[in-house]
């Protein structure tokens, strides 16, 4: 091994590159970071909420499909249950709405009561076709909220129910 | 609806369509069935909770009617008659009383609305996902009483 004497200009040179270095990357690091992080962002659609549903299980029936997460209410951690009916339409999609009525917000019920085909809303009698869009002339003035599906490892998963835009 | 600032904002905006007061009847002791007045309110509590999840546009669900479980028969019926009269000034047609207390169950022709008297199930020691099944089918039951009600106030 020969012996290579690092002469004192060149130790000064190699501490100042190391330590300047490392303070630009310092102050460069934050930037970049709040540069990139919208794009960091997962989705941007919130998180998504693993349900017992099986995709290969679903019909062109709405079923009711209840799943549950932890919520943080101010101090309060409580599991919060929540449904949703799902369905695949002709194309083979999956659908899933919301039972929350638009109206005041009951729970509605595939085919509650008797009325065929529809989502029934027993408070006040509101009505839905499958697609979710609500029946003119009853209280309801909006579709039910649909909302965002993933599968993952053959399960169905559900994100935040969003407004559907149905003429 | 619940008993709270924004849902009772918008009743106040809706009260054409909130008609029902669901009120559970809680009693309170510090003796020996102290557990039992617990767990009492703890059933009847997400019962009710869950209706109210279900008809959250037409009901409302008011805080429990506490009382102490020794109090005389005559003195817990006026407090509650006060209770239900203050309730049909506020222009509820319907009034449901939940409990889990038998002695409801005996005075019911001297209350002014619906007594559903349930027993309380214990819940302590039960598994969450369980628990929740319990009290679903529980109130599955209830839903097509109450939807019934409201169909026999139409005809």
């Amino acid at each position: 091994m020969s012996k290579q004497p690092v002469s004192r200009r060149q130790f000064l040179n190699y501490t100042l590159t190391g330590v300047g270095g490392f303070m630009a990357a310092g102050m460069l690091m934050p930037m970049v970071r709040f540069a990139i992080d919208p794009v960091l962002a997962h989705g941007g659609k919130g998180e998504y909420h693993t349900t017992k549903q099986k995709v290969d299980e679903l019909s062109t029936k709405p079923t009711r499909v209840d799943f549950s997460y932890e919520q943080k209410d101010a101090w309060y951690t409580s599991e919060v249950t929540q449904t949703a009916w799902v369905y695949k339409n002709e194309k083979g999609e999956i659908v899933a709405l919301s039972p929350v009525c638009k109206h005041l917000g009951c729970t509605v019920d595939w085919e509650g009561s008797g009325h065929k085909s529809q989502f029934y809303c027993p408070c006040h009698g509101g009505l839905y076709e499958k697609s979710g869009k609500n029946v003119p002339g009853t209280p309801p003035t909006r579709p039910l909220d649909r909302y965002q599906t993933k599968v993952k490892d053959g399960f169905l998963q559900l994100g935040k129910p969003e407004p559907q835009d149905i003429a | 609806m619940n008993w709270n600032g924004k849902d009772t904002e918008s009743f106040q905006q809706q009260k054409e369509y909130v008609d029902t007061a669901l009120v559970p009847l809680v009693p309170i002791s510090f003796e020996s069935d102290m557990k039992e007045t617990a767990s009492q309110h703890e059933f009847v509590q997400l019962l009710t909770m869950l209706l109210e999840k279900q008809f959250k546009g037409r009901i409302l669900l008011i805080p429990p009617f506490t009382y102490i479980k020794q109090q005389e028969e005559e003195e817990k019926l006026a407090a509650l008659k006060r209770w239900s009269d203050e309730i049909d000034n506020a222009g509820f047609k319907h009034k449901l009383f939940f409990t889990s207390d038998s002695n409801w169950k005996l005075a019911e022709d001297k209350i002014d609305g619906s007594l559903v008297w349930v027993p309380a199930v214990p819940l302590e020691h039960m598994e969450d996902s369980y628990k929740y099944s319990l009290i679903e089918d529980q109130a599955k039951q209830f839903v097509n009483i109450i939807v019934h009600k409201w169909q026999q106030d139409l005809s």
